[in-house]
């Protein structure tokens, strides 16, 4: 009779406290009537608890049938009826053996011991609950109804059957139907020892039983302890004075004080927050103690019953001091903390650290151990308590992550980052549109309208749902849509934006907008925005796509700034090696300086250019050239995805394309031969044969060293002479002549590559249409196969034209300094080359250095042959050095030279006029070149006319022009219309053995005279004043009419 | 004579469990003797196993409960249809799908404490 007896002591030990209750007891006997009356008064009372209750289990609708409320009614009922209904009641809707057990108040003995309530059925929730209210309630001023209520307890308990669990007993039960009322017993708030909450509690457990097996029960229904509140139990009565009894003896409570917590936050006392993330395999935790105090791990193991765990934690050893602790001569100094790194075992034997190598017992996995650790991949395992790590709020950085990545693995998922950690506090803004993630209304959108603290306010979606409901920030979570356009508010991409392309829980896969790449970031650290931005493009002084080093050999591109980081894509061809690194670590930005560099073909490229990778891995990408360093280029190739874009492959292995090349293909093969195999390959450039002058690879570069020494010219016209340096740039010298008492400016160094660079930009339009085109004549003869497609027409003259020649040595026009330059640093290899040259022949003997083969050119099949003699330069080589903006970019048009005679680029025929020819003698003093008053044209020669348009025409050169041109009588004879013509527009005839001539350049230029033979390019001539034999130039001799 | 309440936990500190479906606190060796009073068709006392999967060390919170029938709180934490005896506030984790399974063999509804 343990249970039921029990109650009934309880009752008894209240009356013992209540000293009204003495009275009770001699009441008891007459049952029936008090108890009705006392029924009666109770009923007001009742009716209203019966509304509560009803409405709470209208509320709980699962919980509640009709059947209940039927109960419920019969028990207002029962109250004031007498007993027998009780039973009849019971017999209606309980099991009948129930009934006739509570029938005979004997066989309750057998029963007591199932006193254990878990068989109630949900219908009698409320009304044992009631039940035992009541009782109490009354018990002041009525005890008759003690034993009635005896019998009571009894039959409701002696119906229950221990193994008979319900369905219903752990129903999903609203919790709100369950919220506290005035009946219910209340909370109590005790002090206790600090630290000894639990303990508290549980001894209450102990004690409650020790006393009810003495008959003496406590009158408490219950003892919370807190985890997280210090110092104080909550003990929940109905009176305060069965706290403080319940309380005496205990010697880690303190009684003196017991404080009513209001009903409104009972509900509060017992909602504890869940325990922190459950600490589970793969889960990030840190180390709280120890050298790893705040390190970042991963759970491999966790055994909760010893509240041990593995934890695999980026090792901090320093191998150098265990390796010497082993040898037995640790200097025990004392060392700072290593710094974490992954260890590599073969390192660890290097050092010759004993490893021993075991299989694990539990996983079967092989471990290694040295020096009493555990290591397995490089990372270090160790058995930790619990109690030393901590899971709560554990957000990685990405940096951590990645330490711990496999090199296979990819993505946050991978990482088993817990969404937990994703969450961050703060995060929602007015108009994010929510979902909510946990409780009753999960999966409610709604748009947030206010945000309080953690509170949030939102506006349901669900148009049945009007108003605004009240989350806690962490029970919602940002909704959004694949393509939606997002920007990140928070971690290391913050300040980028993008769209949504994938989603998955909480990480969200954006395409960002700067770089096109994709982005993984958490729902909760973006925010939707139309707005565009680049992120941050500037950090330090580094920006985003520059080129950086990183050390003395490595080079980089800027591929993605980050918060405090750079990723940056190293110089190394062929692979994509993106490295994060720190504004710190990078050592200088590498300014652009208009490097140049060559392609598989030889053809030159420079930043911008677009080309397009034609062998390795990246074949096919193609774009424009963004950075060039030693012979590797960074291609941006908007398609490409990966990092930024940005590619970085050798230079030989791509191919300029593309507008600025535009013409440039064709010549392609022709300008290669020439470049590698043309033998006939001469420079033109002043090269200084002064002692010990400092020759760089670029050539001279701007120093005072060069000025003032004396130099000899190595080459061009002229060659042999001595002079003493005025100035000198990387590229160019101007160089004062000794005997000439005039200053030139020439390439500095053997023009190979001048030569060959102006070539190209001659093919450039972007140079062609430039004023620097003027400044990078050709001045080789080799060079207008190429070029000359543009002038079909004359096929070999351009090239040898010497006003470009002219223009380029003329020291008022000084060259473009930097190009030859660039030239030479971009390809180092291509100027030794060239300067190794067997035909580059600074003591070139003969004056024709052009007589030697030009394949393909065709150079000795022409009419030009005979000019290749070298002749004396003539004054029409002078005349071109008038600055006429000779345009190769304007095929067939005479070049507009206001005011002077222009020079037509399409002159055909080999008339004297090559005066590359002439200025390359090195004999010739090329004088000429420096009078712009001279022109070659004399009267009563014969010349061919050719006017753009027409044909060519004999003519006879009548009389001089004051603006500089001709006025020719058309005719063999002379004897057709006269026009006017420019220089540039007639050629000379060339004479015929015994023809009169008349020499139009070089120093006899007006004289006449006879044509008595010709030799090769030379012609001899008898001049007619002094009778003279002279060799000269078939080029500066003009036919005079007969 | 107290055998309808459970047993009382006899320490306080981290051999403490909780039972996943109930709640009850007990010690690792108490359930292991006499499995969970609440729930004794897991046979916790009978498979030792059992005591690891059923019960977990990650609870908050204890609540000793005297009088569960009457007990607000016990109401509150849907506890008031077990034995007397200290209960956990709050259980992480769930039970497995298996022992999830005994619950439904032996009639019982498992609704997760978490």
């Amino acid at each position: 009779m343990a249970k039921s007896s029990k109650h009934y002591d309880d009752d008894d030990e209240a009356e013992e406290v209540d000293e009204e209750e003495a009275e009770a007891e001699e009441v008891e006997e007459e049952e029936e009537e008090p108890e009705e009356e006392e029924e009666e008064l109770e009923e007001e009372e009742d009716e209203e608890e019966e509304e509560r209750s009803r409405k709470r289990k209208f509320k709980g609708s699962q919980f509640i049938d009709d059947v209940a409320e039927e109960d419920e009614d019969e028990d207002d009922e029962e109250e004031v009826a007498p007993r027998k209904r009780k039973h009849r009641r019971g017999s209606e809707f309980i099991d009948d053996t129930a009934a006739v057990a509570s029938d005979e108040e004997e066989e309750e003995e057998d029963e007591e011991e199932d006193f254990i309530d878990h068989g109630n059925e949900i219908v009698e929730e409320g009304d044992s609950r009631r039940s035992h209210h009541r009782p109490m309630l009354p018990r002041d001023d009525q005890e008759g109804d003690v034993e009635d209520l005896e019998k009571f307890i009894q039959q409701r308990y002696g119906r229950q059957e221990y193994e008979e669990y319900d369905e219903a007993e752990t129903t999903e039960v609203e919790q709100q139907a369950l919220l506290p009322s005035v009946k219910d017993p209340k909370l109590w708030m005790v002090k206790c020892l600090l630290g000894h909450e639990r303990e508290a509690a549980i001894c209450m457990m102990q004690k409650y039983i020790d006393c009810e097996a003495q008959n003496q029960p406590m009158l408490i229904k219950s003892a919370v302890a807190l985890d997280h509140l210090k110092g104080y139990l909550y003990i929940e009565s109905d009176k305060e004075a069965y706290v403080k009894q319940a309380c005496r003896g205990m010697r880690m409570i303190y009684s003196q004080k017991v404080t009513l917590v209001p009903i409104k936050e009972m509900t509060d006392v017992l909602s504890v927050e869940k325990k922190s993330v459950e600490i589970d395999q793969n889960t990030w935790i840190r180390v709280k103690t120890g050298i790893y105090k705040g390190d970042l791990a991963k759970v491999v193991d966790v055994d909760h019953v010893r509240q041990r765990a593995q934890i695999k934690l980026i090792p901090r050893i320093d191998l150098q001091a265990l390796a010497a602790k082993l040898e037995g001569r640790d200097d025990m100094k004392k060392r700072p903390k290593p710094a974490p790194r992954s260890i590599s075992i073969q390192e660890v034997k290097d050092l010759r650290i004993p490893v021993d190598r075991k299989r694990d017992g539990a996983t079967g996995e092989f471990f290694d151990y040295f020096g009493g650790l555990m290591f397995k991949d490089g990372y270090f395992y160790k058995n930790v308590s619990l109690k030393t790590i901590d899971a709560k709020g554990i957000e990685p950085s990405l940096d951590e992550l990645q330490k711990f990545q496999k090199p296979g693995e990819d993505g946050l998922e991978a990482m088993g980052l817990p969404p937990a950690a994703a969450r961050t506090r703060g995060q929602f803004m007015k108009g994010d549109t929510v979902v909510v993630a946990e409780g009753d209304l999960r999966n409610l959108m709604g748009i947030v309208e206010k945000v309080d603290d953690d509170s949030v306010f939102i506006r349901p979606k669900n148009k049945d749902l009007k108003g605004t409901l009240t989350f806690k920030d962490r029970q919602l979570r940002k909704f959004f849509k694949t393509g939606d356009h997002v920007k990140v508010i928070a971690g290391k991409h913050e300040g980028a934006t993008g769209m949504i392309v994938k989603i998955k829980n909480y990480v969200i896969t954006l395409l960002s907008d700067t770089t096109r790449e994709d982005i993984d970031v958490f729902s909760s650290n973006i925010v939707e925005s139309s707005e565009i931005t680049s992120g941050i493009t500037k950090l330090g002084d580094y920006e985003l796509h520059d080129l950086v080093a990183l050390d003395q050999s490595t080079v980089g591109v800027i591929v993605r700034v980050e918060k405090d980081g750079f990723q940056i894509l190293k110089g190394t061809p062929e692979r994509a090696e993106v490295v994060p690194v720190k504004p710190r670590d990078i050592r200088r930005k590498l300014f652009e300086k208009n490097l140049r560099s060559q392609d598989r073909d030889m053809n030159v490229v420079s930043i911008k250019d677009i080309v397009r990778v034609s062998e390795g891995h990246y074949k096919g990408k193609e774009g424009p050239i963004e950075h060039i360093h030693r012979g590797i280029l960074f291609i941006h190739d908007r398609r490409h995805l990966e990092n930024g874009g940005f590619l970085c492959v050798r230079a030989r292995a791509c191919l300029a394309l593309g507008g600025s090349h535009r013409g440039f293909e064709r010549p392609v093969s022709a300008c290669t031969m020439f470049m590698t195999k043309d033998p006939s390959r001469v420079s033109y450039g002043l090269v200084v044969i002064a002692g010990n002058f400092p020759r760089g690879r670029g050539g001279f570069r701007r120093d005072d060293g060069v000025v003032g020494r004396t130099v000899k010219v190595r080459m061009g016209p002229f060659k042999g002479y001595r002079g003493r340096v005025v100035d000198a740039t990387d590229s160019t010298v101007r160089i004062e002549l000794e005997s000439q008492m005039k200053v030139v400016t020439g390439a500095c160094d053997p023009s190979v590559g001048h030569q060959l660079d102006s070539f190209l930009l001659l093919e450039s339009p972007r140079y062609g249409a430039g004023s620097e085109t003027p400044m990078h004549p050709s001045r080789t003869p080799m060079h207008h196969p190429a070029y000359t497609k543009d002038y079909p027409g004359t096929p070999f003259h351009e090239g040898m034209r010497t006003p470009m020649r002219d223009r380029a040595w003329n020291p008022h026009t000084p060259m473009t300094p930097f190009r030859s330059n660039e030239w030479d640093e971009a390809n180092p290899s291509t100027w030794d080359s060239h300067t190794s040259t067997p035909q580059y022949q600074p003591e070139t003997p003969s004056g024709r250095p052009f007589e030697a083969p030009t394949p393909g050119a065709g150079w000795v099949s022409t009419p030009g042959a005979s000019f290749s003699e070298a002749g004396t330069p003539t004054e029409p080589a002078s005349s071109f050095a008038a600055p006429s903006p000779y345009l190769p970019g304007t095929p067939g048009g005479p070049p507009m030279t206001p005011g002077i005679t222009s020079y037509l680029p399409g002159t055909p025929g080999g008339q004297p006029m090559t005066p590359g020819t002439g200025a390359l003698d090195p004999t010739s003093p090329a004088i000429g070149s420096l009078e712009p008053e001279s022109r070659w044209g004399l009267p009563d020669i014969v010349v061919t006319v050719r006017k753009p348009g027409e044909d060519a025409q004999l003519g006879i050169i009548k009389e001089s022009m004051p603006d500089g041109s001709w006025r020719v009588a058309l005719g063999t004879s002379g004897a057709g219309n006269m026009i006017t013509v420019t220089e540039s527009e007639m050629e000379l005839v060339l004479p015929k053995k015994t023809d009169k001539v008349k020499i139009v350049s070089g120093e006899f230029r007006g004289c006449a005279g006879k044509l008595m033979g010709i030799d090769g390019a030379d012609g001899i001539v008898k001049l007619d004043d002094t009778l003279d034999i002279k060799i000269l130039d078939m080029s500066s001799l003009g036919k005079v009419a007969t | 004579m107290v055998s309808h309440a459970a047993q009382v936990p006899t320490s306080f500190g981290r051999e403490l469990r909780v039972c996943l479906r109930c709640a009850l606190v007990k010690t690792y060796d108490q359930f292991k003797d006499s499995g969970c009073e609440n729930c004794q068709f897991f046979n916790m006392d009978k498979d030792h196993d059992r005591v690891l999967e059923c019960t977990t060390p990650n609870f908050a919170g204890v609540i000793s409960c005297m009088d569960p029938t009457s007990s607000w709180a016990a109401r509150w934490l849907r506890i008031s249809k077990f034995v007397p005896g200290c209960y956990a506030l709050t259980v992480t984790g769930e039970l497995s799908e298996e022992m999830q399974a005994i619950c439904e063999d032996n009639k019982v509804r498992y609704v997760p404490r978490s």
